[in-house]
């Protein structure tokens, strides 16, 4: 007895041992379920896709890679849960998060254990205003987005009275904000106010805005309330054009509010990738096996790339060293080239507008 | 702006009455909370959904838009009231001899049952209501009334109109009505309380099943989670009205909207689902057994 006892004592062991140090660690984070798990999906298929591409080639320091995912549920609290369960797992670096206001708790983590984060979708300035080294983002800022639009409005449209809402996530009341600084007083703001995330009645404050006959509805915030604000506007005989910013800028929107709504709606966002062509490459493997690009499916195809190739050049898997491979490193990849300044953002970070036609978006203006 | 707010308010409070409806029946005859009937709303939604589409496949809304509209409207109402049946047969009818608190945690049990099923079943994203009525509608007096609004006020009207003559007039509504107010003493007169009590679960569950469904027209979004602040809503209203009091539950669940409606309106969209909350308060510490509820005593006399 006491013979098989030991035998399997050392088979478990040996496997144990086997099992660590056999791959590199990288984590997903974002919101895998609840009403935003198409971006979720988005963030796993365009990481799947880098992670499968680099170990077809055999990997990195000689050891393949595996992926973590963790779902935030777009929640602060979860957000930082899951954080330290990537982190306790031993994630080399994390590819996430989604929402700004689980970016920036959940950095705090990522900060004290060390690894890098890069966010391929969090746009609130304050997340590289913490001042913390490991932190980057592949996308722009939303005081970058809320000035282009805000010069949409006041050049292009030229209009004098508008209504600015937001959903009050730290995401969406920050681009909100970042909007009507930059309106700075050209255009009139007769309308300003918070919604619920998640809320499906629009209705009353809809009607309260009616009131004030503003030109235009800015709205800061995330798709399905997006899509409800539309159609129940139009609904009320609300006809004024709709503005919102790249959380709105997704399929599920027009479905939601209907073509005949959503028509018309502008919306900033980054340039089309149909028209980078270094990303042609990237859009027929994806297309070919998930279907239609979300709109973040790029950028976390190059931040997975970026995190990998800083961890080859950096020759090891600590983190320190990562980061600041990441910090030197110029990168070419499906977006063209990305540098990341002293704050982790990026150094060109251009935003245009599109706007809504049949069903589709169009890239439409730019500053 | 007044008139169109009061528009709103009543197509929600009309939705809110028909699921607090259901609670209260329940409550009246059992004592329970039935913490599943948001669940049961939610069902419904999802059963108007999927019915829907089969229609749409079989090519019969090309035919007949009203005909499918009414046709699913059946089938949900089918569908949920048969998940109220079991539901009652399998996590309450058991308990029915049991501390009180046992039937109000195999409701809480089933409710999340219900959640997390309909989760894996159906996916966690967003389901999409196919947008059917466009934004098509009339002024009255100065407020911008869309077709679909005018229809779910109607529904919530004509339903609460026949529940009431249902529950005064008919024999198995009597019966309801005596089980209420003495269980032990319905039965021995001879009225079937596990039939009484069925028809309960039936009616409310089929209740909601037209709320549920009349929700996904509206707004045209469904995903699992919708019946939980659904149902807290209703229970509010429930309360409000007077908890086991069927009129109780109908004004409870009107105030309700308008009060988030006006609220909204002319204080602060921000904190919408705080004013019916302090309304509730407000009622509970004025008349603890809620508007048209009445208090323990009362019952007994």
């Amino acid at each position: 007895m006491k013979k098989y006892l030991l035998l399997f004592l050392s088979i478990v062991l040996t496997l144990s041992c086997a099992k660590k140090e056999e791959t590199i660690k990288i984590g997903i984070a974002g919101p895998m379920t609840g009403d935003q798990a198409k971006m979720g999906t988005d963030f796993k298929n365009s990481v799947t896709l880098a992670v499968e591409e680099w170990n077809a080639k055999g990997g990195v320091l000689g050891k393949k890679i595996a992926v973590m995912i963790a779902d935030d549920q777009r929640d602060p609290k979860q957000a930082v849960s899951v954080a330290n369960k990537l982190v306790n797992k031993g994630a080399v670096g994390i590819i996430g998060h989604f929402n700004s206001s689980c970016s920036i708790p959940a950095s705090d983590v990522y900060n004290r254990a060390g690894i890098p984060m890069i966010t391929p979708a969090s746009t609130n300035p304050q997340l590289t205003e913490k001042g913390y080294r490991g932190v980057f983002r592949v996308c722009g800022r939303d005081d970058q987005q809320g000035k282009v639009a805000a010069g949409f409005v006041i050049h292009q449209l030229k209009l004098k009275k508008v209504v600015v809402i937001h959903d009050k996530t730290t995401y969406g009341q920050g681009l909100a904000d970042e909007f009507k600084k930059f309106l700075g007083g050209m255009v009139e703001v007769v309308y300003y106010g918070g919604i619920v995330q998640g809320d499906k009645d629009f209705k009353t404050v809809l009607t309260a805005i009616k009131d004030k006959k503003p030109e235009l509805i800015f709205f800061g915030g995330i798709y399905p309330e997006a899509g409800l604000l539309v159609k129940q506007a139009r609904e009320l005989g609300l006809s004024v054009p709709f503005m919102s910013g790249d959380g709105t800028i997704d399929p599920k929107f027009i479905e939601i509010a209907g073509a005949q709504a959503a028509e018309g709606t502008y919306l900033t966002f980054s340039p089309d990738p149909q028209h980078i062509p270094t990303a042609k490459e990237f859009i027929d493997k994806y297309k070919a096996r998930y279907g239609e690009l979300g709109p973040y499916s790029i950028y976390a195809y190059d931040a997975t790339n970026i995190l990998l190739t800083a961890v080859k050049e950096a020759g090891t898997k600590d983190g320190k060293a990562i980061i600041e491979r990441l910090h030197s490193m110029e990168f070419s990849g499906a977006l063209g080239k990305i540098k990341f300044d002293n704050r982790g953002d990026v150094t060109v970070a251009p935003y245009v507008v599109w706007i809504t036609k049949n069903g589709k978006f169009e890239e439409y203006w730019k500053l | 702006m007044l008139a169109q707010q009061i528009i709103n308010g009543l197509t929600l409070g009309g939705v809110y009455a028909i699921i607090a409806l259901g609670y209260t029946m329940v409550y009246g005859i059992l004592e329970l909370i039935n913490f599943a009937h948001g669940e049961i709303y939610m069902l419904g939604a999802y059963a108007g959904i999927i019915f829907f589409g089969l229609f749409t496949a079989i090519g019969l809304t090309s035919y007949s838009l009203p005909l499918s509209i009414v046709l699913t409207l059946i089938l949900s109402i089918i569908f949920c009231s048969s998940y109220g049946f079991t539901i009652e047969k399998i996590a309450y009818k058991p308990l029915r001899k049991a501390p009180r608190l046992s039937p109000l945690i195999s409701a809480i049990g089933v409710s999340i049952f219900l959640q997390n099923y309909v989760m894996l079943t159906q996916g966690a994203t967003d389901r999409v209501f196919p947008y059917l009525f466009g934004a098509a509608g009339f002024d009255f007096i100065g407020a911008r009334v869309t077709y679909l609004q005018s229809f779910i006020i109607a529904i919530s009207a004509l339903l609460m109109l026949s529940l009431h003559f249902f529950v005064a007039r008919t024999m198995i509504g009597k019966a309801m009505r005596a089980v209420a107010q003495d269980r032990v003493m319905a039965s021995l007169v001879g009225i079937n309380i596990d039939t009484v009590i069925s028809t309960t679960f039936v009616i409310g569950s089929g209740l909601a099943a037209v709320a549920g469904m009349m929700v996904a027209m509206y707004y045209g979004l469904v995903n699992y989670s919708i019946g939980y602040i659904a149902g807290i809503k209703a229970f509010t209203a429930a309360v409000l009205g007077g908890i086991g009091s069927i009129p109780g539950a109908m004004f409870g669940g009107i105030v309700l909207g308008l009060v988030e409606a006006m609220g909204a309106a002319y204080i602060s969209s921000e904190y919408k689902d705080a004013y019916a909350f302090v309304i509730l308060i407000i009622i509970l510490l004025i008349k603890p057994a809620g508007l048209f509820g009445k208090s323990t005593e009362d019952r007994y006399k």
